[in-house]
C-alpha cells in the first residue's frame, strides 16, 4: 500500500467558535502505481486529504501512512525531507517563484540536496525537453504564458522522481486546450509507475480512461 | 557526511537578496555607513599612536622641571654638575624651548634654542645641527622653521624672515636661513630652531638658565631609580620619564576611542535594532515563496541556511566596501573632519599625513565588532521567517 | 577599568551572547519539561519549531566564539604592553586571581558548544529525534558554565589595573613561583618527552582499533599531556631558551604565531576524538569521519612539536 489515511479527521480553528471540520473519519487506501481522482466540490475537503498525503498538515486525529512512513506524527523538518524525496506537488496556482527563471524555479526542490551540477542539468534537459520547452529555460516565470508556467510547474514536480505526484485543481486556472494537454501529460505519467492523486472539480476528469479510481468527497466524507 | 559546499543555494541566496532589492540595498548602505565611520576612526587612531610611537621613541629618558607653586619655572644651569654626578647619568642636557604666540594667525610656534656644542636630545636636531651651522645662524640673525610655519608666515607676508617681539616691546628680525620637514610631523611642523642665545634673547630669559633639563641613561633598567635620587637630590623638581608618558598617552588614545566606541555601540544597537525591523516585515510574497520553499521540500534548517548566506553576503560585501572606502577616505583624502575629533593638542592646525598603520587586531575588532551584530540581528527573522507552516501554500 | 577598543569588543559580543543564550536557554527548559514527539498538541508543534531558534543560536555562539576566543588571548596579549611587569599574556591573565578558571571555563565551553552542535547534527538525522531532550538538558548545563565565563570577562575586564604590578611570564612558569604548577618544575623534563609520545601512541592506537572508549580516553589524556609537555620541553625549543616555558608567548610575532596553529590542531583534533568517541557509543556503531578527522589533527600537532626540538639538534648539534 503507497498511501493510508485511517480515521482521518482533520479541524481548523480548533478552540474558538468558528472550528471548521474539514474532514471526518476519512479512510483511503492508494495503491502503488494507482491514479486516483478525488471528486467533490470545492471546500468539500479534497485539498485538505492532499495536504495530509503531502505531510503538509497533522491530521487532528487518524493516521496519515505514506511509504511505510507514518507522516502524521512526523516533525516538521522531517516532513519536508520525506516530501523532498517522495512527492512532487502540482499546486492550484501553479505556485511557481515569479521572480525566478524556469530552470530556476524546477530545480528549486533540490537545491538543498546539493546535487551534482552534471546529472542535473542533464535531468533539466530531459524534462524541458518532455515538455518541449526548451527554449524557455531562461526565461523569468512571469513573463511565460500560462500553458508554459503550468508545464515548469509539472516539471517541477517531477525533477526528483517522486513516487507520489499530486495534483491540486490543476486545471482551474486553464482553457480547455490547455487543460486535455495537461490530462495529456498524466496519461503519460501513469507508465512511470507512480502513484497519481488529482483532485478536481472539473468534469473533462470524469470517467478517463486511464483514472483508476474515483473517490467522491462532499462535505468532509467520502460517499 | 557531505562537505562541498553547496553553491546553488548561496546562488539562490544572491538571487534572493537581488529580488527584495530596495530593502536589501537600504540595509546595505546603512551598515556600510556604520562599518565606514568604525574603520576610519579606528584608522586614524591607529595612525596617530604610531605616529606617537615614533614620537614617544625619540623622547627623552628622563625629563627635569622644576615647579614653584605648581608651575613650571626655569631652572638653573648650576644643578647641571650634581646630576651628572648621578651614576648612570651619561648626559644632562639644557633646554631652552618656549611658545611664541603669533597674533596675527592666531596660533602657537613652538621656538626652540638649540647650542651645537650640547647632545641633541632629538636626532632631527642632531641632523640639522650637521646641516646648518648654528654659529653662523648666530652671526647672520636667522633661524630655521618646520614646513608648516614657514606655509603660514608667508601667507602673512613675512617672506623669509619673521619680527619676533621681544618681552621688552623691541623687534628681533630674523631670516630663514632653512626649512625642513620630517616623519614625525604631527610633532615638529610648528617648530622654529634658533641658536640657544637667540632663544633666551626672544624669551627674555638670564644666560644661566633653561626651561628644563633632559636627561640621558643608557640602561633603560636604571630610569627609574635614578628619578628617585633625583627627585631626593632636588625636592622641588618634578621628574618625568619616558614610560610615564607613554602610558599616559597610550591612555588618552585608548580612552578617545574607547569613548567613540561607546557611542558607537549605541548606533549598533540602533542598528540592530532596524535590521530587526526591517527583517522581521515579512512581505506576502515572501511568506508564499517561503511556503512554496517548505512544500517543495526545504527543511526549517535549509531556509535558515540560506537566510544565513543572505545575511552573510549582505555582511561581507558591505564589510569589504567600507573597509576599502576608510582605506581610501583616511590614508589618501586623509580624513578630512574626523582628524579633528583626535589632534587637539595643538593649536598651529599642523597639517600632516596620516601614516599607514593597519594591523589584524584592527580588522579584527571592526568585523567582531559589525558582522557578528548585523547576523544576530537577523537569527529570530529568520527563524520566524523559516518556521513559517508549509500550508501557506494551499491559501 | 580600562576602555580599550578591544575589550569593548569582546564585551559588546558577551552581551549579545548572553541575550540570545537566555532566550535559548528559557526554551531549552521549556523542552525538557515538555518534549513529547508524539503527540500532537499545538504546544509540541511550537517546541519543535523553537527547537530550531535554540540550535541556530548555540550554532551563532560557536561559531562567533571560536575566532573570538583567539581574539582574547590575543588582546591580553596586547594589553601587556600597558600592564607594568606582564610580558604576555600570561602576565595579564594571572593579574586577576581567577585568571586561570577564566581559561579552563572558556575552553570547557568551546568543547561543550561544539559538542553540542555533533549532538544535534545526529539528532536530525533520524526521524524519532532520540537526543532531543539530552540535547537541550546539555544546554541547559552549558548556558550556566557560559553565564560564569562571561561573569569572569566582566570582572577579568573591570579589574585590570594599568598602575598595578603583575608578574611575567618568566616568574609563573617556574619552580621558585608559589602557583599550583609550580611542583611540575622540579621534575626532569625529559619525562615529559616519554609522557607526551607514550600519550600519543596511545591515541594512535586507539585510533587503529577504533575502540571508542580508549579514543576518548586518550585524547582527554592528550589534550592535558600536550600542554604540559608544551610548557616543560617543546615550548623552549620553539623560544630556543631552556628556562623560557610560558604556553602564551609563543602566540606572539616573534614565533611566528606558531601557538595559534598549535592550539587549534590541538583543539580540532581532540575535539572530533572526544564527541566521535561519544557519538560512536551513542550511536553504537564508529564513527569513522569523526576519527579520521582527529587523527589528522592529532597528528599535525605532534609533528609540528616534534620538529622544532628535531630541526635544533640538526642545527646545533646539542639539545637544549
Amino acid at each position: 500500500m503507497m498511501i493510508e489515511l485511517k480515521n482521518v479527521t482533520k479541524e481548523f480553528k480548533v478552540g474558538t467558535h468558528d472550528k471548521i471540520t474539514a474532514l471526518k473519519n476519512v479512510n483511503i487506501h492508494i495503491k502503488k502505481g494507482e491514479v486516483v481522482l478525488l471528486k467533490g466540490p470545492s471546500g468539500s475537503g479534497k485539498s485538505t486529504i492532499l495536504s495530509l498525503i503531502a505531510a503538509l498538515n497533522k491530521p487532528t486525529s487518524g493516521e496519515v501512512i505514506v511509504d511505510g512512513k507514518r507522516v502524521s506524527k512526523m516533525a516538521d523538518n522531517f516532513t519536508s525531507l520525506f516530501r523532498r524525496e517522495h512527492i512532487g506537488f502540482i499546486f492550484q496556482k501553479f505556485n511557481l517563484i515569479p521572480t525566478l527563471s524556469a530552470k530556476e524555479n524546477v530545480i528549486v526542490p533540490l537545491i538543498p540536496s546539493n546535487p551534482d551540477q552534471e546529472k542535473l542539468n542533464n535531468r533539466l534537459r530531459e524534462l524541458f525537453g518532455q515538455f518541449s520547452i526548451k527554449s524557455k529555460m531562461n526565461v523569468i516565470v512571469k513573463n511565460l504564458s500560462g500553458g508554459e508556467q503550468q508545464r515548469v510547474a509539472i516539471a517541477r514536480a517531477l525533477i526528483n522522481n517522486p513516487r507520489i505526484i499530486i495534483a491540486d485543481e490543476p486545471t482551474a486556472n486553464l482553457d480547455e486546450k490547455l487543460s486535455l494537454e495537461f490530462i495529456k501529460i498524466m496519461r503519460n505519467l501513469k507508465n512511470s509507475n507512480s502513484s497519481i492523486v488529482i483532485a478536481s472539480h472539473d468534469p473533462l476528469f470524469f470517467n478517463l480512461d486511464f483514472i483508476d479510481r474515483q473517490i467522491d468527497i462532499h462535505n468532509g466524507a467520502i460517499i | 557526511m557531505k562537505n562541498k559546499f553547496n553553491f546553488l543555494l548561496l546562488d539562490f541566496a544572491i538571487s534572493s537578496i537581488f529580488r527584495r532589492g530596495s530593502k536589501n540595498i537600504f540595509i546595505f548602505f546603512v551598515f556600510t555607513l556604520l562599518i565606514f565611520l568604525l574603520s576610519s576612526v579606528l584608522f586614524i587612531s591607529n595612525s596617530i599612536k604610531s605616529e606617537l610611537d615614533t614620537t614617544l621613541n625619540a623622547l627623552p629618558d628622563i625629563t627635569v622641571q622644576r615647579l614653584q607653586a605648581g608651575r613650571a619655572i626655569n631652572i638653573p644651569t648650576s644643578r647641571i654638575n650634581k646630576l651628572l654626578a648621578i651614576d648612570g647619568v651619561k648626559a644632562v642636557i639644557p633646554r631652552v624651548w618656549g611658545y611664541y604666540y603669533f597674533a596675527n594667525a592666531g596660533v602657537n610656534f613652538s621656538v626652540v634654542g638649540i647650542d651645537k656644542f650640547d647632545d641633541q636630545y632629538k636626532d632631527l636636531y642632531a641632523k640639522l645641527c650637521d646641516k646648518f651651522d648654528f654659529d653662523k645662524l648666530q652671526d647672520k640673525k636667522s633661524m630655521i622653521v618646520g614646513k608648516g610655519v614657514q606655509k603660514i608666515l608667508k601667507s602673512n607676508f613675512y617672506n623669509g624672515y619673521f619680527n619676533f617681539i621681544k618681552p621688552d616691546g623691541s623687534l628681533e628680525k630674523l631670516t630663514i636661513a632653512g626649512v625642513f620637514s620630517d616623519d614625525t610631523k604631527l610633532e615638529s611642523n610648528d617648530v622654529i630652531l634658533l641658536p640657544m642665545e637667540k632663544a633666551r634673547d626672544i624669551f627674555g630669559m638670564s644666560k644661566n638658565e633653561a626651561v628644563d633639563f633632559v636627561i640621558k641613561v643608557p640602561n633603560p633598567v636604571e630610569i627609574p631609580n635614578i628619578a628617585k635620587k633625583i627627585r631626593l637630590l632636588y625636592p622641588d623638581c618634578r621628574v618625568i620619564t619616558k614610560e610615564d608618558l607613554s602610558i599616559s598617552y597610550q591612555n588618552i588614545f585608548d580612552y578617545k576611542s574607547g569613548l567613540f566606541l561607546a557611542l558607537f555601540i549605541i548606533s549598533a544597537f540602533t542598528f540592530f535594532m532596524i535590521i530587526y525591523d526591517k527583517a522581521s516585515g515579512i512581505s506576502s510574497d515572501e511568506k508564499k515563496e517561503i511556503g512554496i520553499l517548505k512544500a517543495v521540500g526545504w527543511t526549517i534548517d535549509d531556509v535558515l541556511k540560506e537566510k544565513f548566506y543572505e545575511a552573510f553576503v549582505i555582511s561581507f560585501i558591505s564589510f569589504i566596501t567600507a573597509l576599502s572606502l576608510a582605506i581610501f577616505y583616511v590614508y589618501f583624502l586623509n580624513a578630512p573632519l574626523l582628524k579633528n575629533i583626535f589632534i587637539g593638542y595643538s593649536s598651529l592646525k599642523p597639517e600632516f599625513d596620516l601614516p599607514f598603520a593597519f594591523d589584524f587586531q584592527t580588522f579584527a575588532i571592526i568585523f567582531f565588532l559589525t558582522v557578528p551584530i548585523y547576523i544576530a540581528a537577523t537569527i529570530i527573522p529568520s527563524w520566524k521567517t523559516a518556521s513559517l507552516n508549509a500550508d501557506e501554500v494551499m491559501r | 577599568m580600562l576602555l580599550t577598543p578591544e575589550i569593548i569588543t569582546i564585551l559588546t559580543l558577551d552581551f549579545i551572547f548572553a541575550f540570545f543564550g537566555l532566550i535559548a536557554f528559557i526554551i531549552s527548559i521549556n523542552i525538557v519539561r515538555k518534549w513529547n514527539l508524539n503527540s500532537t498538541t499545538p504546544t509540541q508543534y511550537k517546541l519543535e519549531k523553537q527547537s530550531f531558534l535554540v540550535a541556530t543560536i548555540i550554532k551563532y555562539i560557536f561559531i562567533i566564539k571560536l575566532p573570538l576566543f583567539l581574539f582574547f588571548i590575543f588582546t591580553a596579549d596586547k594589553l601587556s604592553d600597558i600592564i607594568t611587569g606582564a610580558m604576555c599574556a600570561a602576565g595579564v591573565v594571572s593579574s586577576v586571581s581567577f585568571g586561570t578558571s577564566m581559561f579552563v571555563y572558556k575552553i570547557l565551553n568551546l568543547y561543550l558548544f561544539g559538542f553540542w552542535l555533533v549532538l544535534n547534527h545526529y539528532d536530525l538525522k533520524k526521524e524519532n529525534q532520540p537526543y532531543t531532550r539530552y540535547k537541550f538538558m546539555l544546554y541547559v548545563l552549558g548556558f550556566f558554565l557560559l553565564s560564569i565565563e562571561i561573569y569572569y570577562d566582566i570582572s577579568f575586564f573591570t579589574s585590570l589595573d594599568v598602575s598595578k604590578l603583575v608578574s611575567c611570564c618568566g616568574t609563573i612558569f617556574s619552580a621558585a613561583s608559589s602557583s599550583s604548577i609550580s611542583f611540575i618544575f622540579s621534575i626532569n623534563k625529559i619525562y615529559f618527552v616519554y609522557l607526551f609520545y607514550i600519550s600519543f601512541t596511545f591515541v594512535l592506537l586507539s585510533y587503529l582499533f577504533k575502540n571508542s572508549i580508549a579514543i576518548f580516553v586518550s585524547n582527554f589524556i592528550y589534550i592535558f599531556i600536550a600542554i604540559i609537555s608544551l610548557i616543560m620541553f617543546f615550548g623552549t625549543y620553539i623560544y630556543q631558551l631552556p628556562t623560557h616555558h610560558c604556553p602564551f608567548c609563543l602566540l606572539q610575532k616573534n614565533y611566528y604565531y606558531i601557538g595559534y596553529i598549535l592550539y587549534v590542531a590541538l583543539y580540532a583534533g581532540t575535539f572530533y576524538g572526544i564527541s566521535g568517541a561519544i557519538m560512536s557509543k551513542l550511536e553504537h556503531k564508529p564513527q569513522k569521519f569523526y576519527y579520521n578527522i582527529s587523527i589528522i589533527f592529532d597528528i599535525i600537532y605532534a609533528l609540528i612539536v616534534s620538529a622544532y626540538p628535531i630541526v635544533y639538534f640538526l642545527r646545533n648539534g646539542v639539545w637544549l
